[in-house]
């Protein structure tokens, strides 16, 4: 291995120590919006990066009813049942994610842009900041 | 010897010092950076920006530490300072050059200030970046693409005093020790926890400052109040996804619920309610539409029922009271009741 890659490689690893023994510690609680839903059905199990949906950002161009009402969308994170055949079907996501209102589904790291592992959940959401003080402790021994 | 030379560097980028260290050889970088997106508000001092070259204004800034004020650039903070200035093209490397260049300006001294305590570590950076100086970029990959607030370890908190939120965080006697950071709200999506910031199209994700800062602000969820928002018309939801022309047909009724003990009556008024949500979306599935009909309670709401199938998640959370407890009890109705307690009591 020549010198310069095994830098690197170093610094690689460095990277990756700093991301192992930081992320736990130093964001133990996700500063994620209010509302950022994480869905992570199928995701992990395939392969790919869990959905994110950001609630704040489609509540700045569609009220509520459109999608809880009108496309079916239980409120209920990680009820629906979406997968992306139903999606390029037009149903849930693909009513809007087709390239005509929002952008069309090859574009997957858009949606699927968690961190891999992270469970299906509401984010800062009552139920999460009521089980918050429980998991403090060993996310602080880390 | 040479693996152990490159270990030391590795050392030094997870302490956090070869930011600093990075940032001198940057020091162009963050001259070109400050003159094309910093100048604009931080030459002249618009909307509170504190100028170039004045040390009082930044001295009083970098008292939190400078990873602090890295963070304030990056994420933007409420009091006016957009989001990586409003450049968002920006790196993170880059705009914490700028502020190093900023903080140079007015006499301050980034390197001392950011690893209070961490001489150790910084040395070792130094002695280490000679050899590697061949190409320095490496040396800085690693901990620029990082956020400020991840860069010191565990170890260096230890020896260091307190002054970096990730250091709060850890400090056992740290004030609000389990409250984020006010600066820290809002982050954008690459550095919120849950997205993955090694995912190649993260930046095309809006970061939320950018749409939140022209919107009534509020205590908490989003720090948006979402119904003044749309009651001034500063965002124009659409009521169906095809017709933008739209509109709701509001339903002006309040609810009025007497609730047990002292807090005040609950007030739920179907306006708000209706210019988000259709009926179908409450009744009956979640509220049977007849009065008494619905036992409500806030343990059911803590727990995600009831009122908590939005509030809590999306809508304002159940931090705030007095939202939805807003009617002021009857004088004669609780008097009887909670007088004769009282004075039983003395």
């Amino acid at each position: 291995m020549r010198p310069g890659n095994r830098a690197r490689a170093y610094a690689a690893l460095g990277a990756a120590i700093v991301a192992l023994t930081l992320v736990p510690g130093g964001a133990r609680r996700a500063l994620a919006e209010y509302g950022d839903v994480v869905i992570n059905n199928y995701s992990d199990a395939a392969g790919v990066r869990p959905a994110v949906f950001p609630h704040w950002f489609h509540r700045v161009r569609f009220r509520c009813k459109v999608c809880h009402s009108d496309l079916g969308f239980k409120f209920k994170a990680g009820g629906n049942e979406i997968n992306m055949l139903k999606i390029i079907d037009g149903q849930f996501c693909g009513a809007c994610h087709n390239g005509n209102i929002a952008w069309s589904v090859e574009n997957c790291d858009l949606c699927h842009s968690g961190k891999p592992g992270t469970p299906t959940q509401v984010h800062e959401s009552t139920i999460q900041q009521l089980a918050a003080p429980a998991e403090t402790p060993a996310a602080a021994k880390k | 010897m040479r693996s152990r030379i490159t270990l030391y560097i590795t050392l030094g980028a997870l302490t956090g010092s070869a930011v600093s260290l990075h940032a001198q050889d940057r020091g162009g970088t963050g001259k070109a950076v400050y003159e094309k997106s910093c100048a604009l508000c931080h030459a002249a001092g618009i909307a509170g920006a504190p100028k170039l070259g004045d040390a009082g204004e930044w001295s009083a800034r970098l008292r939190a530490g400078i990873a602090t004020l890295y963070r304030s650039a990056v994420a933007g903070t409420p009091n006016g300072m957009p989001a990586k200035g409003g450049n968002l093209s920006l790196s993170g490397a880059e705009v914490r050059a700028a502020v190093d260049y900023m903080v140079r300006s007015a006499g301050g001294a980034p390197k001392s200030s950011a690893v209070p305590g961490g001489k150790r570590a910084t040395a070792s950076a130094r002695g280490a970046a000679k050899p590697a100086a061949g190409n320095p970029a490496q040396i800085g990959a690693a901990p620029a693409s990082k956020p400020a607030r991840e860069t010191p370890t565990p170890t260096v908190v230890a020896a260091a005093p307190s002054g970096t939120p990730a250091q709060a965080a850890i400090d056992p006697n740290a004030f609000n020790r389990l409250l984020a950071p006010p600066g820290g709200r809002n982050p954008p999506p690459a550095e919120d926890g849950i997205h993955d910031p090694g995912n190649p199209g993260i930046h095309a994700l809006q970061p939320p400052l950018e749409s939140f800062q022209r919107l009534p602000r509020a205590n908490a969820g989003n720090r948006v109040n979402w119904v003044a928002a749309l009651g001034k018309k500063q965002i124009q939801p659409r009521w169906d996804l095809g017709d933008p022309q739209a509109e709701p047909s509001a339903m002006d009724l309040n609810i009025v619920r007497e609730v047990k003990g002292s807090m005040p009556d609950v007030v739920y008024p179907h306006r708000q309610h209706t210019e988000w949500l259709d009926c179908s979306n409450c009744h009956p599935a979640i509220f049977v539409p007849q009065k008494g009909a619905n036992q409500i309670s806030m343990a059911a709401i803590l727990l995600g029922q009831k009122c908590g199938v939005c509030h809590g998640k999306v809508a304002f959370p159940v931090s705030e009271c007095r939202l939805c407890h807003s009617r002021k009890k009857d004088a004669p109705a609780s008097s009887t009741a909670a007088v004769p307690a009282a004075e039983a009591r003395k």
